[in-house]
């Protein structure tokens, strides 16, 4: 038992991360109809440039709630602006091209991150600094909770409560909105398209890189491919919950890491990676809208 | 009767025979390594042309077929191999017998892929456009890490076809001339199967789906022909490069070779075999002669595909073909 | 016993009721215009008689069989054809190849057809041979070989019907096949389609807005507005029937009577 309820806030820490990843997938698919293929890069360059930004900043040997925040603020800023320099220069001369040629740039766009940063980074692992002194902060019988466990949840409750604020009580959250519901019909009823197109991409890469900081406190060992997997897995996460949708973005995540933490915890770990894909292909073949989307049918 | 299509057809096979023999003679080895490899590419990048550029279906996990193909005919020269050749040995001079092998290992592995592309396939092509993408991505992660899964093929370590039981019997095949042989072929295969008049059916349906149903086109079953078809042709270049490498693992066909073989197809135009073929071989080619480009590689094709894309969608060659498939092309016209 | 028999057919979208409990009947020969205002759910009438949509109520029978609910290349089979009313053609084939894609239907040559090279090229040449005679039937030789989204609009119209008698039917539904056209095109396609009437005894059902289009075409009309049939009978009693007028005032259509 146990033993039951340690494996679920594992899960549910890993979910909370791959909520995080997974919110900027469905935000972009909800205004923009395309899959970010790039967006687990983007991940992996919260981890590193908060890597780069500690050390830079003098806070790698110093940690503190402070340091976090600060390379938090810093990586969060810095990824915002990557992200939006993407759909700026790779998405935004394709709008209106159909959707193959998004999706194909789009994996042009991951791989060409995924090996510029082997080539600027180093294609060898990197230590994420300890930007929390770990300690176990709460214990009840073997069941432990540390405080990176805590800062991990906490991080991540308060980012994507914060999203909803913006998405749902704020004027872009409505522009959002609207710009996913129908974006010809908000244009012309003076939505500023581009603009909330560029918001929603900044918006989501700044929570991407959020949760590489955060996976750099849990699992200090960094390289430039470690968007790869957790991308995927926070994709499927995304269409688990019904893409497009925000909700479904966050509870997709949770449920994923849960599921994957309780497999790999009770039956074999080396098909850790596998469980998303079989998740992804069960949810195509049985609802391929998800637990929150809503059924389309084409007009003939 | 016509001689001269005969007459042609064994020039060729001449031709082939005596690629075969005088490649490793006449060639650095390297660079029969190269022109091999160059084949691989081709037959797998045809093969995928079929799907995405000729029937409109986006398919980005063809090198788990490549795997299953590889792996199958691995397996079955290692495990078996041996075995069926002193069989036919009692039959049959030995090196006649090891020829003979050789297209029967690869048609084996040709039809494990293809049962692999139905499997996928009926599912899959239920989903259209991004969500079919993702579904074939995540078939081909699963094949991967199904196979990196099974011990009795080397699992993480890999497969080599040093066969341990006789290994005086060698079951590897370098012939250049074969390379070639099975890349005519699978061309001349795909080629004739588009472009007639029944192959139609595969571009009716990239072109309009609904339009295709109203004048009696079975669309999902002509999207699965594609997908059966194309894996079985990738099952026949996994098998050929597990041959011709001697070893295999499955970070040979991950995502990143399905990427590749995305590349080709799309670089060379979309609809295009020819496309696919000059893609395809410069693509392979250029990166083992300009040694200094390690891992510069896939950047350069990531921003060459980021490139096309935003400057020249419609890639090198579009829907155009270049003689001899243009022949065949217009004379489906 | 008619060729189309449409009985308390009914379709619905989520909330949305696209046709309600329509019924009428097609008879062998005849040549049936269904009208109405924009969305009385013409389209969606054609969209089931195809296969697109499923009833969600009714029956649809075609010559004494039940086709609701089948597969659109089936009913393709059994002898429905149909146009698009916004064009679908293969935009990047040819026309001829448009045409010839329409005349294999569902059977296909294989891979294995590498091996047998006579055969092949003899059936190739002859399924070629059809296509153009039909595209010259139809006034569209000259564009055989040219890319089909290249055609000017009309001749792009006349070859989606021309693919659609590809597939040899006995009843053909044309959706909004005078869209787009001047008065002049459209008399050339009323001749058009007097002929292929009489030259392919075809069955048609005729999708238009244009009501004046239709009336000395017809030999009956039927009138959706809002998903309801509201009027079935020949053109002169329906153009003056007080509900199909009020219908079409109270809507913006063009060429009401």
């Amino acid at each position: 038992m146990e033993n039951l309820l340690q494996q679920l806030l594992n899960g549910i820490t890993w979910g909370s991360i791959y909520a995080l990843i997974a919110l900027g997938y469905t935000m972009v698919y909800g205004v923009l109809k395309l899959i970010n293929f790039a967006h687990g890069e983007v991940y992996m360059m919260g981890a590193m440039t908060g890597y780069y930004a500690a050390h830079a900043l003098g806070v790698a040997n110093a940690p503190s709630l402070g340091s976090l925040v600060l390379v938090l603020i810093v990586s969060m800023a810095a990824c915002g602006l990557l992200g939006a320099l993407i759909e700026r220069v790779a998405y935004r001369p394709l709008r209106g091209a159909g959707r193959l040629a998004p999706l194909i740039t789009a994996i042009g766009v991951s791989l060409l991150l995924q090996n510029a940063g082997q080539l600027v980074f180093g294609a060898d692992p990197k230590f994420f600094p300890s930007l929390l002194r770990s300690e176990e902060v709460l214990r009840a019988g073997s069941i432990a909770i540390s405080n990176i466990q805590i800062a991990v949840l906490a991080t991540a409750l308060a980012l994507m409560a914060g999203l909803q604020y913006v998405v749902q009580r704020t004027r872009f959250g409505r522009a959002m909105r609207a710009v996913s519901y129908d974006a010809p019909a908000a244009a012309l009823m003076g939505v500023p398209v581009d603009r909330v197109i560029l918001g929603t991409f900044v918006l989501g890469s700044m929570l991407a890189a959020a949760a590489g900081i955060l996976v750099g406190l849990s699992n200090p060992k960094i390289d430039p491919l470690m968007g790869l997997m957790p991308g995927l897995k926070a994709f499927v996460a995304a269409v688990l919950g019904g893409i497009g949708s925000v909700p479904g973005a966050m509870v997709g995540g949770l449920l994923l890491g849960v599921i994957e933490t309780l497999v790999t915890g009770y039956l074999s770990s080396t098909y850790r990676d596998a469980i998303a894909f079989v998740i992804l292909v069960l949810i195509l073949l049985y609802r391929p809208t998800g637990l929150f989307g809503a059924p389309q049918t084409e007009k003939v | 009767m016509r001689a001269r299509p005969l007459l042609g057809l064994a020039a060729l096979l001449a031709f082939l025979a005596l690629l075969d023999a005088a490649a490793p003679r006449l060639l650095n080895p390297y660079y029969v390594t190269i022109l091999s490899r160059i084949g691989i590419a081709v037959i797998a990048a045809v093969s995928l042309q079929l799907v995405n550029g000729f029937t409109g279906q986006f398919s980005i996990g063809h090198a788990g077929f490549m795997a299953i193909g590889a792996y199958a005919s691995a397996a079955l020269s290692v495990f078996a191999g041996a075995a069926l050749l002193e069989a036919a040995a009692q039959l049959v001079p030995l090196p006649l017998a090891r020829f003979l092998y050789f297209p029967v290992a690869l048609i084996f592995g040709g039809l494990v892929a293809a049962v692999a592309g139905i499997v996928v396939a009926v599912p899959a092509l239920r989903l259209r456009g991004d969500y079919l993408a993702i579904a074939t991505l995540g078939a081909g992660e699963i094949i991967r890490i199904a196979i990196l899964n099974i011990d009795a093929v080397g699992g993480a370590r890999g497969f080599s076809l040093a066969s341990p039981a006789h290994p005086a019997i060698d079951l590897r095949f370098e012939g250049l001339g074969g390379v070639l042989a099975v890349a005519l072929l699978t061309i001349g295969a795909i080629a004739r199967l588009v472009y007639s008049g029944g192959g139609l059916a595969f571009r009716a349906v990239r072109e309009d789906e609904t339009a295709a149903e109203s004048i009696g086109v079975a669309t999902t079953r002509v999207k699965v022909e594609a997908f059966l078809v194309a894996s079985f042709f990738a099952g026949v270049a996994g098998a050929l490069f597990a041959h011709s490498e001697g070893y295999i693992h499955t970070n040979s066909f991950g995502f990143v070779r399905s990427f590749e073989l995305v590349a080709f197809v799309v670089l060379g135009g979309l609809g295009s075999l020819s496309g696919a073929i000059l893609a395809a071989a410069t693509l392979t080619a250029l990166p083992e002669l300009l040694r200094g480009l390690g891992e510069w590689r896939m950047i350069l094709y990531s921003l060459l595909l980021i490139a096309t894309m935003l400057l020249r969608p419609q890639g090198l060659l579009g829907q155009r073909e270049l003689w001899p498939i243009s022949r065949l092309a217009r004379g489906a016209k | 016993m008619s060729l189309l028999e449409i009985r308390g057919l009914s379709v619905r979208f989520g909330g949305l009721t696209a046709v309600s409990r329509v019924d009428f009947d097609v008879e062998e020969g005849s040549l049936v215009a269904l009208i109405g205002p924009n969305g009385a759910g013409k389209t969606t009438a054609f969209n089931v008689i195809t296969g697109v949509y499923a009833p969600s109520e009714g029956s649809v029978r075609f010559a004494d069989r039940e086709i609701g609910g089948a597969a659109p290349h089936r009913i393709s089979a059994l002898g429905i054809a149909r146009t698009f009313q916004n064009i679908r053609l293969f935009r990047s084939l040819t026309a001829l190849e448009n045409v010839r894609a329409a005349l294999q239907g569902a059977r296909r040559s294989g891979v294995l057809d590498v091996l047998r090279p006579a055969r092949w090229r003899a059936r190739e040449l002859d399924a070629a041979r059809q296509a153009h005679d039909l595209l010259d039937a139809l006034a569209l030789g000259a564009f055989a070989a040219a890319r089909a989204d290249s055609l000017p609009y009309g001749e792009q119209r006349r070859l989606e019907i021309a693919r659609a008698l590809a597939t040899h039917p006995k009843l053909l539904l044309l959706d909004e096949p005078a869209a787009g056209m001047n008065p002049a095109e459209k008399q050339a396609l009323r001749e058009l389609i007097r002929r292929l009437r009489s030259e392919h005894r075809l069955t048609i059902v005729l999708i238009d807005h244009d009501v004046s289009f239709v009336m000395n075409l017809s030999d009956r009309v039927v009138v959706l507005d809002h998903g309801e049939k509201i009027a079935d009978g020949p053109p002169e009693r329906v153009r003056r029937d007080p509900q199909v007028i009020e219908a079409y005032l109270g809507s913006d259509a063009e060429g009401a009577a």
